[in-house]
């Protein structure tokens, strides 16, 4: 049997959306590896139970600048001994970060597919490539990095078998604050409201606020603000969960609310409905929820989305519309009644592809560039979108380029082979 | 000059020609000095070069598409140069920089110099880009030491050719080998117009002569060996160690003299003497201060040539003498690493605040203590300093070849997290 490795080394929220890739390589079948950030070495091995994760000491380490993260990051040479010793068919390095690289370089380059670090060069292969150049054109673009992911596996599982459909567990309402990006996030005087709305307008009778132990102000913020009749059942559980805990809490929601977050991912791998604040430089075509089912509120102004990096250019207009009473009643599923200008709803849904958000409410105004650009990388793939558009001559001369055309082949069994 | 800081050197090669070995002696002299050195590999871009020449286009499109990609490739050179930030940017003769790359290596702050290991007589292009490089360093003196000065080249330095004592040197040759490169008398090199005529008048000799350009020489074709194919280096050493008499005849394009007297000294005089090889050098103005008259035997015209190779050839016992004496000197005086070291120090010496100060950890203290041992190890085994920097450290590791030991990649994944972490930013 095929043994291949999954180097990802990044945060929480990617590591889940590593399932379709994971997936696909187990279904080859391949005895598949997986190389995880230390502190998430637990999760990883619960969320892919058929998979050997090995730890890495990558993030989080008490004091960056003192001898002790020197001597565990230089430890990691044990794991990359042990990882190099069991010779790997294929290595899969997902992320285009300096340490991701650097750990490529204990392979041979030829296995490696994604990114690579080859005698001080970095190489990425045509499909990433070209992912960098759609990557400047987000808001026409649209493609979920779990499926952009898989699509580096030599074949893929369907995509409605990746996550259960959504469907209420019975635990509550669970609230989801900030994420690593508070811009990202809804701040409490406008999330209180719609957290009531939601809470009212279903059956739950919990309410469930989960975070890091960074997010305890925030969680106590919001709280001060719920109704008395709400506050009463809302359990306060941020810090205060490890992380198989909140895999437990989360598990047995009725509905997550959230901007764009880790924990998200979480309730989509076990199928729990989400509802989703994108807002920011957060984009739903591109790391909503995974699977079917799921809501997201998505701000659609034109500077939508933005840099992360850079200061807001547009005076967080995208905030406007979740802080407009109008949206209150959308959400409470009132009927006749549209989302604020600059807002709109998707439902997630699948196309041969993978995962698509389809809009339900306001107007999505690049619907028909992305359904090209969809419709594009699908063929790419191999792949027809049903009742996609035709090809668009236009749209793949933006995004290939005439080295593409002289010297690659982006469906190669090795997409770095050059002749 | 002492106390010369471990400095970052890219070393851009040219893309073929007598120059190339002489940029590649150059690096390795460089790294045995303790500096992190980066080569620019020009040859590797040279079969493209040539396939434009096959094209069957109009001239003057060949010429266009000949210079765009010579900037193609110059740019390649500056995309080195601002990856891997060295200190000094150093040219052999026909490195392929165009001047507009000079030119911005000049405004970014990057210094330049250009080992013109060239007749300047023969080579006259350095009009054109001597002013661009801040050090041009020339085989030959007056007058072209004046001449770059005129042009507005201030920093100029002769800096005679030189041979790399771990490449030249005497060999334990075995007898088939001996049978074939060995004679009584030999040359090796390129067949100038003088050389041609020349060694008419030695085909009584057990002659052999090695090198290309010797076709269409119908007197002279039964004692060319192999052809007139390119001798590699390796082969050359085994020539010198193999002959009785190696015969180093100075080139000219003019046959009217067919020995000269000119003024620079060949880096065959330098390899042949590292070798320990017994050679007849032609007089040349500059060879004086380089060898002595015990240590090189010398000839200013045929008639001498002739009767010193008789003379030698019944003479084994002072053919050694010599060698030995001329290998002693070059060992002292004449490696690639001396000259090397004067370029530094000139550098050092002309260039205001060159060269600039890094603020770098030594690797050995970067590192924790408990794999100071193998480090160690490491660094001697990439050929590095002991009190080599991190950043070096990383650069050397990140040009390797191939699959990576764990230790290497987990310091090549320690400079990434101390980028992200630590405050300090990857190392370029």
């Amino acid at each position: 049997m095929k043994r291949v490795l999954v180097i990802q080394l990044a945060r929480f929220g990617d590591l889940i959306q590593t399932k379709r890739t994971m997936s696909s390589l187990a279904a080859e079948p391949c005895e598949v590896h997986l190389a995880a950030d230390h502190a998430l070495a637990g999760l990883a091995r619960r969320l892919y139970p058929y998979a050997s994760v090995h730890g890495v000491a990558a993030h989080g380490l008490p004091d960056p600048g003192g001898a002790d993260a020197a001597s565990a990051i230089i430890k990691n040479a044990r794991v990359f001994a042990e990882l190099a010793a069991l010779s790997f068919d294929e290595v899969y390095c997902l992320n285009f970060s300096g340490l991701s690289l650097a750990m490529t370089t204990a392979f041979d380059p030829d296995s490696v597919r994604g990114y690579k670090l080859v005698s001080g060069q970095i190489h990425k292969d045509p499909w990433a490539r070209l992912a960098f150049r759609w990557a400047k054109k987000r808001r026409l673009a649209g493609l979920n990095l779990t499926d952009f992911w898989a699509a580096l596996a030599p074949s893929r599982v369907p995509p409605e078998s990746v996550n259960p459909k959504a469907s209420p567990r019975g635990g509550g309402v669970g609230v989801a604050l900030a994420g690593r990006n508070a811009r990202r996030a809804l701040p409490p005087e406008v999330l209180a409201s719609i957290v009531q709305t939601v809470f009212a307008s279903g059956k739950a009778q919990r309410l469930v606020l989960l975070g890091a132990k960074g997010q305890e102000g925030l969680a106590r913020d919001l709280s001060r603000r719920l109704k008395p009749g709400i506050m009463e059942k809302t359990s306060n559980l941020c810090g205060r969960t490890s992380l198989d805990a909140l895999c437990d809490e989360v598990s047995n929601l009725d509905l997550l609310l959230t901007p764009d977050t880790g924990v998200m991912h979480l309730a989509a791998h076990f199928g729990v409905p989400v509802t989703a604040f994108f807002l920011s430089s957060a984009w739903c075509h591109e790391t909503g929820p995974y699977g079917e089912g799921h809501v997201v509120w998505q701000s659609v102004v034109e500077s939508a989305p933005c840099l992360e990096s850079a200061p807001c250019p547009d005076g967080l207009r995208c905030l406007e519309s979740f802080a407009s009473p109008a949206f209150l009643p959308v959400l409470a599923g009132a009927r006749g009644k549209e989302p604020p200008p600059g807002l709109a709803g998707f439902r997630t849904d699948f196309d041969a592809l993978g995962v698509v958000c389809r809009p339900f409410a306001g107007t999505d105004p690049v619907m028909g560039r992305r359904l090209a650009f969809r419709a594009f990388a699908a063929r790419r793939l191999g792949l027809e979108i049903a009742d996609g558009p035709a090809a668009t001559p236009d749209l793949a001369a933006t995004l290939d380029l005439e080295t593409d055309w002289t010297l690659d082949q982006a469906r190669r069994p090795d997409p770095f082979e050059t002749v | 000059m002492t106390n010369m800081p471990h400095l970052r050197i890219l070393v851009v090669l040219p893309m073929y020609g007598g120059s190339l070995p002489i940029g590649r002696y150059c690096a390795s002299a460089l790294r045995s000095l303790g500096h992190a050195v980066e080569v620019f590999e020009a040859p590797d871009f040279h079969p493209a070069f040539t396939a434009l020449r096959t094209l069957r286009v109009t001239s003057d499109r060949l010429e266009f598409l000949e210079n765009s990609f010579l900037q193609v490739v110059s740019s390649a050179i500056a995309a080195k140069v601002e990856t891997f930030e060295p200190d000094l940017v150093l040219a052999l003769a026909q490195a392929p920089l165009s001047r507009q790359t000079l030119k911005r290596l000049r405004r970014d702050g990057v210094a330049t110099a250009m080992w013109f290991v060239e007749d300047f007589r023969l080579f006259t292009y350095w009009e054109a880009f001597a002013p661009y490089y801040d050090v041009f360093a020339v085989i030959q003196k007056a007058p072209f030491l004046d001449r770059l000065a005129g042009i507005g080249a201030a920093n100029s330095l002769y800096l005679p050719l030189a041979a790399d004592p771990a490449f030249h040197k005497p060999l334990e040759l075995s007898p088939v080998e001996r049978r074939k490169y060995g004679s009584d008398l030999s040359f090796l090199g390129a067949g100038y117009a003088n050389r041609r005529l020349a060694f008419r008048r030695l085909l009584d000799f057990d002659f052999k002569i090695w090198g290309s350009d010797w076709d269409g020489d119908e007197a002279l074709a039964r004692w060319v060996q192999h052809g007139g194919r390119r001798i590699a280096p390796e082969e050359a050493v085994k020539i010198f160690n193999a002959s009785a008499v190696n015969l180093n005849l100075h080139s000219s394009v003019d046959p009217a003299t067919l020995v000269t007297g000119g003024d620079f000294v060949n880096p065959r005089t330098f390899e042949l003497a590292m070798c320990g090889a017994f050679q007849l050098v032609d007089e040349r103005a500059l060879l004086p201060e380089l060898f002595g008259p015990d240590e090189l035997a010398t000839f200013k015209d045929m008639d001498e040539l002739v009767e010193k190779i008789r003379h030698f050839l019944a003479n084994p016992g002072e053919r050694e003498a010599f060698a030995k004496k001329a290998r002693q000197r070059a060992l002292a005086e004449h490696g690639y690493e001396a000259r090397m070291r004067a370029l530094l120090d000139f550098t050092a010496l002309r260039l205001d605040g060159w060269p600039k100060p890094r603020q770098n950890a030594g690797a050995l203290a970067v590192l924790p203590e408990e794999i100071r041992q193998e480090t160690a190890a490491l660094l001697a085994s990439l050929s590095l300093p002991q009190d080599v920097s991190f950043d070096d450290l990383v650069w050397a590791l990140r040009s390797r070849q191939g699959v990576l030991r764990p230790l290497e990649t987990a310091i090549l994944f320690l400079d990434e997290w101390r980028g992200q972490y630590a405050g300090k930013g990857p190392s370029a």
